[in-house]
């Protein structure tokens, strides 16, 4: 049994109680969710919507994305980017990027809409060429110094060893 | 009208911020420019049609 907090159709509040330690919320008489020493856990088919979830959810019952596979744990990229550096230059779709800083030929900045917690962070990066068919390939490059927790500036670097512009750079960073 | 930030560096070149689409849902040039300019810097909101798609001779622009 339970403490039943009833909202009836009928007679409005029906209040039952025994002393199980359970709380169980209904409303016509069905469950809608229940509340124990353990939490509260929502009846079958009852779900809490997306503003009802704020706060912070316990690393140890988020160890892995949803669409993740293994035991091994996930992690998502805290910022991203996909632009043109070519001609006028273009974002093309983003994540936690409030702007890009063009400081001149491949040179860019990205500067992050939320801070990151530390500098620390693992990039991974790809650059190609649509139309340059003699500087297809390049890298990213930046300096220590041009890492922070709000920004990284980093230069495209082409297969010839010269900094250039290419048509795509994408980006994710990891922390 | 698409807005770019201008501003001159300390070595006479110019660096030109692009802002992103999600800033702009919830925010304004003017916001970005507070929050990406360095510190100190004079800068100028321009029209991003203002700025030169050839950019041959990128790292020798300067503003005007």
């Amino acid at each position: 049994m339970s403490v039943n907090i009833n909202a009836d159709t009928t007679n409005g509040l029906v209040l039952t109680s025994d002393t199980s330690g359970e709380i169980k919320l209904q409303s016509a008489g069905a469950d809608i969710a229940t509340v124990d020493s353990s939490g509260i856990t929502m009846a079958s088919g009852k779900t809490l919507p997306a503003s009802a979830l704020t706060g912070t959810v316990p690393s140890s019952s988020v160890d892995a994305l949803s669409t993740a596979t293994g035991s091994a744990p996930s992690y998502s990229a805290r910022v991203w980017v996909n632009f043109n550096g070519t001609g006028t230059i273009a974002i093309r779709n983003s994540g936690n990027v409030s702007s890009l800083t063009d400081n001149g030929t491949g040179d860019y900045t990205v500067n992050f809409t939320t801070a990151l917690s530390a500098s620390t962070y693992c990039i991974t990066a790809h650059t190609n060429h649509v139309t340059n068919t003699s500087n297809t390939r390049g890298f990213l490059q930046s300096k220590t110094t041009n890492r922070t927790t709000t920004s990284i500036r980093v230069v495209c670097v082409g297969d010839g060893g010269s900094i250039l512009d290419f048509e795509v750079i994408d980006f994710a960073l990891f922390i | 009208m698409d807005k770019r930030i201008v501003y001159t560096n300390d070595d006479g070149t110019i660096s030109i911020i692009i802002p992103t689409a999600e800033w702009l849902e919830t925010h304004t040039i003017e916001e970005l420019a507070a929050k990406d300019v360095p510190v100190g810097k004079e800068y100028h909101i321009v029209n991003a049609s203002d700025i030169p798609s050839d950019r041959t001779f990128r790292n020798a622009w300067t503003w005007e």
